[in-house]
């Protein structure tokens, strides 16, 4: 069977466009297949209905999928945006399994042009992606460049003066290289001793030339511990990059150290060396680098692989530049000097003017006491300014040596204390000025007080000391010993010793005082004061007093003396008495004692004073007894008011008669002391009123009592009474005148002058005087009356009672007082205690009373007022008053414990497991360093120390080791940030409390956020 | 051959005087406090070689917070110290050695009881470290004063980071 129809050819023909099936052909198509399946269908076919919609079933049913598939897919590549992420999507994957060398390749002009586009639109961005690359290379490069640059300049600035720079500079003109060049060339002596080449890794010694005679201990553990040290150094300050140790430098050593990605290169060099050297070392690393790179990688200790490398850090310690010796070219140095001599003197002189100015300035400035605050030379003049104490050396006589001329100097100093330790000493040796026995001295910028001491000057050392405490030096007198008690019994004691010395028939022959005890020893003369007797009154305790004396019989004239006295009884008629060193008895004595007293003049003879007896008269009683009785009777004769008309001695008795006034002195009574026997004389008188004025002046003297102010007197036999009288005595007196006036002498009254009214006031004014003179804190030192006024003046204590005041109801007429007081300071307690709280004034809470004489406070004060009272304390002490302050407690001002509770109420709050507060506590760290800053100024203004507790906590989770030793790193962690804020470092203190102290109760898994943390605690000193 | 080793032990665990007498040292111990680090060597020879031990002695810290761990870098083994009459020590000691592990990976280490000379205030039970035995660990009960086993436990170290 055969076709006309080619069925290929049949879909082959071009459709009617392109979306659309060529429908004519396919139902063609579908003849033919019908044909072949029944050969009758051809001649009932008369064409193909274009428009069957069977057609299109058809066609879904045969290809509906493939062009549901074919629409999305073309769809993808027809939209750029679905197409572009469908790329992006396997994009990485296909450039990672295209061939590297063609990949890079066909990118590398894109990228090329892509970098270039992005620099020209904003180089900023590509800066900001190199910059961590170029930045340490750069610093690196700049840094070595200026040490290079530097290095050179201080050599050539060392060499420019000197005769090497002079041969220097002569050599770079003779050969035409720079000064510089040949300066680097002489100077830089040095030498490459070691070289270590060490792991990165661990720190192991890779290899380790030495040059020749260079030592070293073992290289394996300086290059670990050299790693060690760079390690150190780069954790303690947190240094992230990844360089090493550049330099250290130790004296004339220096280590140089490059490091490379796997291995560093250490080199020891003596020496001087050029920065160039760096290069040298820094080209051998990359050298061995390069051709070890994989030995150096994989090293784990080995170093059998690496044995090539040891040649090349031989090429490193080979390195050295020796000095060199020329011989000295004498010609250039006369050619130089020439030149140099005339310009050099000018510049010396103007050089050392202002050289010794500078000489004179330090000399100032490490003068102890004088801070030189600013110095300037301007104009030739110099000028400067400062503090110093007044103990430290005068700035202008400083000067004196210095070659400065003074007349340029303009000085201006401000005097200051200084605290330095010196001059502390200095004020106090002046204020205190401490006894013999005591040494001050200056130990580790304390001031010690060292030796013996009475408490009087303890205590005002012990003053000295708590003033100094603020800010002074420490003044340490706990070495001082008290020996007031010891001091006193031994000046007690020399008193004693010395009163003994000059006590006649004592001879002291040894005394000593030994712990606490007095021991004496001599002679004594058992007539000689007792000595024992004589402690008494001298505050010497008798129990303590070990006396030794031995009897001996002085011949000193006095106690001769006495045993004559004791032994010969002399009569009341001899008188013994020394005269020049001799005993001369004067007087009358019955024959018998003068044989006595014979006898014992000639025992005497031999050693000891003469004993004359030659002034002894010797007389019979009888011939005594009249002796005396004649005695007796012109004695009464010439007595007024009494005359003797008869007398006579019979019988050994004596009979006397006559007339006696009965103001006249008493026969009788005169007998006494004339030795005449009162028994064997007989009197007989009688009485009569004598005229004698004398008598009547007697009389009327009793009878009329004149005042002070009149005086009797007899003129002519006249009596006269002259002066000042109240009208009531001058009646009396005219009276008594008047009785006189038959017989008697005459009275005359015409000179007594009537002085009633004065007199009354004068009364007045002596009962006002003397109520002034019994107040307390009023002196009356003068007071007087004349032409009706009176004046008075004398001391008074501004707190005594006012003497104006007391005129008041004493009938004086203050406008005829005339006063002048002067105010001074009673030292009466109760005007201490007055002027106290005058000057104190002493707050609500402190009481001050008067106990004995002493003055007590009592209660609560702030530190600062007991502090005052504390000085008053002691100037009292030196007026001998006594102000007890022991009694006192001390109060905490109001505002500083509200500054406290506020603060101990603050909490630093941590993360689990963080020594370091987070950024949410730095305000709190802010405002808690100002109240604690706050409340340290204020407490010091109070006069106490506030000091600040920082306690650290942890929560309970972990162990307790762990726990203390982070709850106590928060608390130290909290003290350097407080530290950094200003607080002073000296008033924090700091502890780990651990678990210990929980702000609340915990569950130890979990743990609690409000325990990590650090508390505050203040207190007051 | 070298290798870095360090020893890691608390505080007062006696490290220090554990090598004091068995090792070359020219460092002072002041290096401990200033530094953090002593370093000193040992050297144990083996049948076929002989090892240099460079002994990184780290400060002893019970503060574990404090431990450098940086410098640990590069080391081959570890030489755990405890003080046997403070059973706290050993968690000290696992403690650092799981922070250098953890820093640097797992190295062959020995656990070092030192202070066996001190029987009466022992605190550590023979069960606990027949336990730690168990789990295949080198531990040897040392004495710095007697000088016992201290040999051995640097011998043992040696053969295992030379391997």
């Amino acid at each position: 069977m055969t076709s006309t129809v080619d069925p290929i050819s049949l879909p082959q023909r071009a459709a009617s466009n392109d979306t659309e099936i060529d429908r004519e052909a396919l139902a063609n198509l579908l003849v033919e297949i019908a044909r072949n399946v029944d050969p009758d269908y051809r001649a009932r076919f008369h064409g193909v209905p274009t428009a069957d919609p069977r057609m299109e079933t058809l066609r879904q049913l045969l290809v509906g999928r493939e062009i549901s598939e074919l629409s999305r897919v073309s769809h993808l590549l027809d939209e750029p945006e679905q197409l572009a992420s469908a790329v992006g999507g396997v994009l990485p994957s296909a450039a990672a399994r295209a061939p590297h060398a063609q990949l890079g390749e066909a990118l590398a002009p894109a990228v090329e042009r892509a970098v270039q586009r992005s620099i020209q639109k904003s180089p900023r961005t590509l800066t900001d992606i190199l910059y961590p690359v170029f930045l340490p290379a750069i610093r690196k490069s700049i840094g070595e460049k200026i040490d290079q640059t530097f290095q050179s300049l201080n050599e050539t600035l060392r060499h420019i003066f000197t005769w090497h720079g002079l041969k220097w500079r002569f050599e770079a003109w003779r050969t035409g290289a720079s000064f510089s060049e040949v300066v680097l060339k002489h100077s830089l002596v040095y030498r490459v001793e070691h070289v270590f080449l060490i792991n990165r890794n661990s720190g192991l010694l890779i290899a380790h030339v030495t040059a020749d005679n260079a030592t070293s201990e073992d290289p394996q553990l300086i290059s670990s511990m050299l790693s060690a040290i760079q390690d150190f150094v780069k954790d303690s300050f947190n240094e992230k990059e990844q360089s090493g140790l550049d330099t250290i430098r130790f004296g004339e050593l220096r280590l140089w150290s490059e490091v490379g990605p796997f291995a560093t290169l250490v080199a020891v060099i003596r020496g001087n060396p050029p920065e160039e050297l760096h290069e040298i070392v820094r080209d051998v690393l990359l050298r061995i680098h390069d051709e070890c790179s994989q030995a150096l990688e994989q090293f784990d200790g080995d170093s059998s692989q690496l044995a090539g490398v040891e040649t090349l850090l031989q090429t490193c310690v080979e390195l050295k530049q020796e000095d060199s010796n020329q011989g000295f070219p004498w010609l250039v140095v006369a050619a130089v000097l020439l030149v140099l001599i005339p310009a050099g003197g000018w510049f010396l002189l103007s050089w050392q003017s202002g050289q010794r100015w500078q000489a004179y300035v330090s000399r100032l400035s490490t003068q102890p006491g004088i801070i030189v605050a600013e110095q300037k030379v301007r104009d030739g003049q110099f000028y400067i300014a400062g503090l110093r104490d007044p103990l430290a050396a005068d700035p202008l006589s400083l000067l004196s040596g210095t070659q400065v001329d003074p007349a340029r100097v303009h000085s201006q100093w401000q005097f200051y204390q200084s605290l330095e330790p010196e001059f502390v000493l200095k004020r106090l040796t002046a204020s205190l000025a401490p006894p013999d026995s005591v040494r001050l001295s200056i130990v580790n910028d304390r001031i010690v007080a060292e030796g013996e001491a009475p408490d009087t000057w303890i205590d005002r050392a012990r003053a000295a000391a708590r003033q100094l405490s603020a800010g002074g030096p420490v003044f340490d007198i706990s070495r001082v010993r008290d020996v007031s008690p010891e001091a006193r019994a031994a000046e007690h004691w020399q008193a004693y010793v010395s009163r003994l010395e000059v006590q006649p028939g004592i001879i002291v022959a040894e005394q000593k005082v030994r712990d606490g005890q007095f021991y004496i020893a001599g002679l004594r003369d058992p007539l000689a004061a007792d000595p024992l007797s004589l402690l008494s009154g001298t505050q010497v305790d008798p129990a303590r007093v070990h006396s030794q004396w031995q009897f001996y019989q002085s011949l000193e004239p006095e106690f001769v003396l006495k045993r004559l006295t004791a032994s010969l009884t002399p009569p009341k008629s001899v008188r013994l008495s020394i005269v020049e060193d001799r005993i001369v008895a004067e007087g009358e004595a019955p024959d018998t004692w003068i044989d006595r007293a014979r006898a014992a003049a000639r025992q005497l003879s031999a050693g000891g004073p003469v004993f004359d007896i030659s002034g002894v008269r010797d007389v019979s009683p009888e011939a005594r007894a009249a002796e005396h009785w004649q005695a007796y009777v012109s004695r009464l004769e010439a007595q007024p008011g009494i005359i003797v008309a008869e007398q006579k001695v019979r019988d050994g008795q004596f009979y006397i008669a006559g007339l006696r006034d009965p103001l006249a002195a008493d026969p009788q009574a005169l007998l006494s002391g004339t030795e005449v026997d009162p028994a064997r004389v007989h009197s007989q008188w009688q009485f009569y009123q004598s005229l004698d004025p004398e008598f009547v002046l007697k009389r009327l003297t009793a009878s009329l009592t004149p005042p002070k102010s009149v005086r009797l007197s007899i003129v002519e036999d006249r009596i006269v009474a002259e002066g000042e009288a109240p009208d009531t005595w001058i009646d009396r007196a005219r009276a008594a005148a008047r009785q006189l006036s038959a017989g008697g002498p005459v009275f005359d009254i015409s000179k007594v002058r009537d002085v009633s009214p004065e007199a009354r006031a004068a009364e007045h004014w002596q009962t006002y005087v003397s109520r002034l003179e019994a107040q307390p804190g009023i002196i009356v030192a003068q007071q007087r009356a004349r032409g009706g006024h009176f004046y008075i003046s004398g001391l008074r204590d501004p707190q005594a009672a006012d003497p104006q005041a007391l005129l008041s109801g004493t009938g004086v007429d203050p406008a005829r007082v005339h006063s002048q007081w002067q105010f001074y300071q009673s030292l009466d307690p109760k005007f201490v205690l007055k002027r106290l709280v005058a000057s104190l004034a002493p707050p609500t809470s402190v009481r001050l009373m008067t106990i004995q004489d002493r003055i007590v406070a009592v209660g609560e004060a702030p530190a600062a007022w007991i502090n005052r009272a504390r000085v008053a304390s002691q100037q009292l002490s030196a007026d001998g008053l006594s102000l007890d302050i022991s009694e006192l407690r001390e109060s905490t001002p109001q505002e500083l414990t509200h500054l406290r509770d506020t603060i101990q109420a603050v909490d630093i709050f941590f993360d689990s497991g963080k020594a370091v507060p987070g950024p949410e506590q730095l305000p709190v760290l802010d405002k808690l360093s100002n109240q604690l800053k706050e409340l340290a100024k204020d407490a010091r203004e109070a006069g106490v120390t506030a000091q600040f507790m920082l306690t650290g906590h942890s929560d309970a989770t972990g162990r307790e080791t762990a726990n203390v030793s982070i709850s106590a790193a928060r608390a130290e962690t909290v003290r350097a940030l407080l530290k950094k804020r200003g607080v002073d470092p000296e008033l924090l203190l700091v502890r780990g409390a651990g678990t210990f102290e929980p702000a609340e109760a915990e569950n130890s898994r979990t743990g609690s956020s409000a325990n990590r943390r650090v508390s505050v605690t203040v207190n007051f000193h | 051959m070298q290798k870095k080793i360090c020893m890691l032990g608390g505080f007062a665990v006696g490290k220090t005087s554990l090598v004091r007498r068995f090792v070359q040292s020219i460092f002072s111990e002041t290096y401990l406090t200033t530094v953090g680090v002593k370093i000193d060597k040992k050297s144990v020879v083996l049948p076929d070689k002989t090892v240099d031990l460079i002994l990184w002695d780290l400060a002893g810290e019970d503060d574990i917070g404090s431990f450098r761990v940086s410098y640990v870098r590069g080391a081959s083994g570890l030489v755990l110290v405890v003080d046997g009459t403070r059973a706290a020590t050993l968690a000290v000691a696992l403690t650092l050695r799981e922070r250098a592990e953890a820093e640097f990976g797992a190295m062959p280490f020995v656990l070092l009881f030192n202070k066996s000379d001190l029987a009466d205030r022992w605190a550590i039970s023979d069960s606990e470290i027949n336990e730690l035995r168990q789990l295949g660990w080198q531990i040897y009960l040392t004495s710095a004063l007697s000088g016992e086993c201290v040999d051995d436990a640097f011998r043992q170290l040696a053969s295992m980071v030379a391997k």
